[in-house]
């Protein structure tokens, strides 16, 4: 808009002022030339347009100016600032003049101002209008709004992709009609609650344009006129009909899951029997074998040649073997039932008490020992003792054979969440064919006469270690000694 | 039956009885053993009910438990002596082929003096037996209202 006070500066409107008198000087001395007497008007023209253009303070001074001038050139006696009593009225008209012209200009602007804000708020509110309804359409949720005849008269991009109809198929048409809504509870009672609580929720069915039934999370929010007269309904849709069916199917696979846990602790519980039974009713046949033939050899020495007394020795060491096997088969076992207990284990200290544990075995022979550095690692105190203790034992009796036995214990941790321990010893070793056997319950790869033993420590110390979430491996050669490594995790994360 | 003892053997296995008995011998033990067979005729000999009803009110110096028997189990037996007040003072070892820690914590908590495994090795056993009989019934100086030693 064409406003004269925002494009010029002071100087510009007081100019403007000066410049507008000088016109109408120029335009009444020559008006006066040609006798033409209206020497007055030019003058109240200027004081108007500086009043009018440039606000009162240039009107003012185009009046000082205009009456200066006026009474200079036109009024008697000529060229001097005299002013005559006759003169006085016509400055009182035009002071009166000036007077209207700045009322009526300061109206004016004030109007402007009026109009302009007025204007500017109107297209802020437009813009923010046009943003928030893209906003909605931005969505993915479904959002309609209904009025309380349930005619729909917004309709989003979200209801599009949803339900299939363009809103300018959708907006005009009766809700319930277009989407065939299948209500759980009767629409009275909705509506009711609807008009209580200006909100409702639930859980409705529907159809898409293409026939399909959809089940949506539906949430209404009633809007109200500024009478408080319900005006409008909001009803946002999400298709929970994909959550549903993953629902149900979480549902199916946790029944299956406790079904199959279920049975896990039946057979648990079995296993548990059988474990009991084999340790009350396995041992006491063998004691029984054990004990008479015991006494068989005690009463009958005098009857038993040498040869049949071998045979009574032969079962007593069977029967012997038998119950270690069963004492150790049990233990084993056991470690698979007993509840592990987590902790952080000093795995330094653990090798000294199992160091001590093995003292027995170590008497009267040449041992070399080297312990390395050893960390902290959380476990079963008791359990990892057993693998330390195994472990050691292994080396010592494995080395049995050497003038000086070598033993090294240590870790390497090459990975930052794992702790790997070895247990190296220059002993007899063995096959590297044969590594896969080595951990096997029972498996043996040396004659019992060489080499003592049931054959279930390294199958302790593997499902020690697995139950830690840690690995157990072996290397070596045919009188090259061995190396036994297991993996724990420092943190326990990966425990059980 | 009037016999009594000093020892009261509850075990179902005639052969366990039988060992036990040889065991015994050595301390001229054996005859001071009453044997029973199972829960039920030890809890009988006990309360002294059924065949037991006119034995001497005498107990016991001690009781050789096995867990595992017919009708009763052991430690049904341990529980009703445990939970009587004349009868708990008798001093119980529970003689057991087991190794299960469930039953020595159980046994534990009942109240029960001594727990042994029984050992595979015929020796271990009847140093274990004699020991036990030597300790319970020559040894110890049983409660009041116990078979005395003569």
């Amino acid at each position: 808009m064409f406003t004269l006070p925002k494009l010029f500066s002071a100087i510009q409107r007081y100019g403007l002022a000066v410049l507008s008198v000088a016109v109408a000087l120029g335009v009444s001395l020559a008006t006066q030339r040609y006798d033409f007497h209206a020497e007055f008007t030019p003058f109240l023209l200027a004081v108007a347009v500086a009043a009018w253009y440039a606000g009162s303070g240039p009107g003012v001074m185009a009046l000082i100016l205009s009456s200066a001038l006026f009474d200079y050139f036109f009024t008697e006696p000529l060229y001097t600032l005299y002013v005559r009593a006759s003169d006085v009225p016509r400055f009182f008209v035009f002071v009166a003049f000036l007077s209207l012209i700045t009322w009526f200009s300061a109206v004016r602007r004030r109007v402007e101002r009026e109009l302009r804000q007025a204007r500017d708020e109107l297209e802020r509110e437009v813009a923010e209008r046009t943003q928030q309804a893209s906003l909605l359409n931005l969505t993915h949720d479904t959002i309609f709004v209904r009025d309380m005849s349930d005619i729909i008269t917004y309709w989003n991009r979200g209801a599009q992709e949803l339900y299939g109809w363009t809103p300018e198929e959708a907006i005009g048409e009766h809700t319930h009609q277009l989407l065939k809504t299948n209500f759980p509870l009767p629409i009275d009672e909705i509506r009711a609650e609807l008009l209580r609580t200006g909100r409702w929720e639930g859980e409705l069915e529907k159809t898409k344009a293409d026939g399909t039934r959809v089940v949506v999370a539906s949430r209404w929010s009633l809007r109200r006129d500024q009478h408080a007269r319900p005006a409008a309904i909001l009803e946002t849709n999400n298709d929970v009909t994909e959550r549903n069916r993953r629902e149900q199917e979480i549902r199916g696979l946790n029944e299956e899951l406790e079904k199959r846990s279920g049975e896990l602790q039946v057979i648990n519980k079995e296993l548990e029997a059988f474990a009991y039974s084999v340790s009350h009713d396995l041992r006491a046949p063998i004691r029984h074998i054990s004990g008479f033939t015991e006494l068989l050899q005690k009463n009958a020495a005098s009857v038993l040649n040498e040869r049949s007394q071998r045979h009574a020795t032969m079962i007593l060491e069977s029967a012997k073997r038998m119950g270690n096997l069963i004492d150790d088969l049990l233990a084993f076992s056991r470690i698979g039932r007993a509840e592990a207990h987590m902790t952080m284990v000093s795995l330094q200290q653990l090798v000294q008490e199992a160091l001590s544990e093995v003292a027995q075995e170590t008497e009267g022979r040449n041992i070399v020992w080297k312990v390395g550095k050893l960390p902290a690692c959380y476990g079963d105190r008791s359990m990892l003792r057993l693998v330390l203790v195994n472990l050691i034992s292994n080396a010592v009796k494995f080395t049995r054979t050497r003038p000086q036995a070598e033993i090294e214990i240590g870790s390497t941790n090459h990975k930052q969440d794992q702790i790997v321990l070895f247990i190296r010893d220059n002993g007899v070793g063995f096959d590297m064919k044969y590594v896969s056997k080595l951990f096997g319950v029972f498996q043996r790869l040396h004659a019992p006469e060489a080499f003592e033993g049931t054959g279930i420590g390294l199958a302790t110390v593997q499902r020690v270690v697995h139950r830690h979430g840690g690995r157990a491996w072996a290397e070596g050669g045919v009188d090259k000694g061995a190396t036994f490594y297991f993996s724990l995790s420092k943190s326990g994360e990966q425990n059980r | 039956m009037s016999a009594f003892g000093r020892i009261l053997l509850v075990e179902d296995d005639p052969k366990d009885v039988e060992l036990t008995m040889t065991a015994l011998e050595d301390y001229k033990l054996a005859n001071e053993v009453i044997v029973a067979h199972d829960g039920e005729e030890a809890l009988d000999y006990l309360f002294r009910r059924g065949k037991f009803a006119n034995r001497s009110t005498d107990n016991p110096a001690v009781l050789l438990l096995d867990l595992k028997l017919p009708k009763v189990d052991g430690l049904e037996v341990l529980a009703q002596i445990k939970a009587d007040a004349k009868l708990k003072l008798i001093p119980v070892v529970v003689l057991t082929s087991s190794h299960e820690e469930r039953d020595m914590v159980t046994s534990y908590k009942l109240g029960v003096n001594a727990y042994v495994v029984k050992p595979v090795d015929f020796h271990e056993f009847v140093n274990a037996v004699k020991e036990l009989g030597v300790f319970w019934a020559l040894i110890n100086e049983p409660p009041p209202g116990s078979v005395k030693k003569n």
